[in-house]
């Protein structure tokens, strides 16, 4: 038995094409599932005097594609509700890393991310939606703006066209490739 | 007896004749620390039939290798009782495991191959 799983994750703000990335590279259409996560309400249901802990359900949206008989790849996107994704950290277990959808109008929204996957030494990518249309701003701007690392890779696609959204993830899979020396095994 | 049925305190539609506490015996987390929402898992060659049916419900989508993400969401379960359910399941002997999730993609040869495969996309 060496069945063996790796992931992707798929993160950036709400709303930045992370599920439409998804789809269009899974061999399935993309499956939705539910957890409850139990947080303490910090500032945001400010019940003052009351210790309360909120109960949110988030929605997990991934894919797959079987990279042969032994190994399966899962693209998980991160859920909706931005300000709990990060407790998903078991997300990052087995995970080759991460592409960040980035939309050029709220650059802000993937902050978070970006901070997140450089924090853990997380192999990531920054991948610029044109979902939107053309994009106002160089890459050299958009760099200036993320405060992305120079080894970082920045592409730009259109997470709606298969082979867009399989070029960011090879840019991910080189670039955690990259990383290692070459020829190891584990 | 009276004629009753009992809805269970899940709020699931449908309800539920035995709660999910019951199912996983009180357990609240999985006694496997390794089990990963991507984790591979598949039914062994052993008799259900004294098996509770939601247990049985999984091992049905279990014929080849699964997640326990995929399970989840086929049969619209949260992600943690699915993998509590999981747990019981492999610790009874009804699933293998596939590998661990190591925790980080350290593996040269294993990134080639997938990088093979998606260039073929």
């Amino acid at each position: 038995m060496n069945r063996k799983s790796v992931k992707v994750v798929v993160a950036g703000g709400f709303g930045t094409g992370k599920t439409t990335l998804v789809g269009s590279v899974s061999e399935i259409a993309p499956l939705t599932t539910e957890e409850v996560l139990t947080a303490p309400s910090e500032g945001i249901d400010d019940l003052t005097g009351i210790e309360d802990k909120t109960k949110t359900t988030v929605a997990l949206d991934f894919g797959r594609i079987t990279v042969n008989a032994d190994i399966v790849l899962y693209l998980f996107g991160t859920p909706g509700q931005d300000r709990f994704w990060f407790i998903w950290d078991e997300l990052a277990v087995g995970a080759i890393g991460a592409i960040v959808l980035v939309d050029t109008r709220r650059l802000d929204a993937s902050f978070p991310a970006i901070d997140y996957f450089e924090r853990r030494g997380i192999p990531f990518v920054a991948a610029v939606n044109m979902f939107f249309g053309e994009c106002p701003y160089t890459e050299g701007e958009i760099r200036d703006a993320l405060k992305l690392n120079p080894t970082v890779p920045l592409v730009w696609c259109d997470a709606r066209d298969r082979q867009s959204s399989k070029q960011a993830l090879i840019s991910l899979v080189k670039h955690a490739m990259s990383r290692l020396p070459a020829g190891t095994s584990a | 007896m009276p004629d009753e049925t009992w809805y269970g305190d899940d709020g699931e539609p449908g309800g539920r004749l035995v709660p999910l506490y019951m199912l996983v015996n009180g357990r609240t987390s999985p006694r496997n620390t390794s089990l990963n929402l991507a984790t591979q898992v598949t039914a062994l060659p052993v008799d259900t039939s004294a098996l509770e049916p939601e247990y049985r419900e999984i091992l049905s989508c279990c014929g080849g290798w699964i997640s326990v993400a995929e399970l989840a969401a086929y049969l619209n379960t949260q992600l943690t009782v699915m993998k509590l359910l999981v747990d019981v399941l492999l610790e009874r002997g009804f699933l293998a495991l596939g590998d661990p999730a190591e925790r980080t993609v350290a593996d040269y040869r294993l990134l080639e191959t997938i990088l093979d495969r998606l260039q073929r996309l």
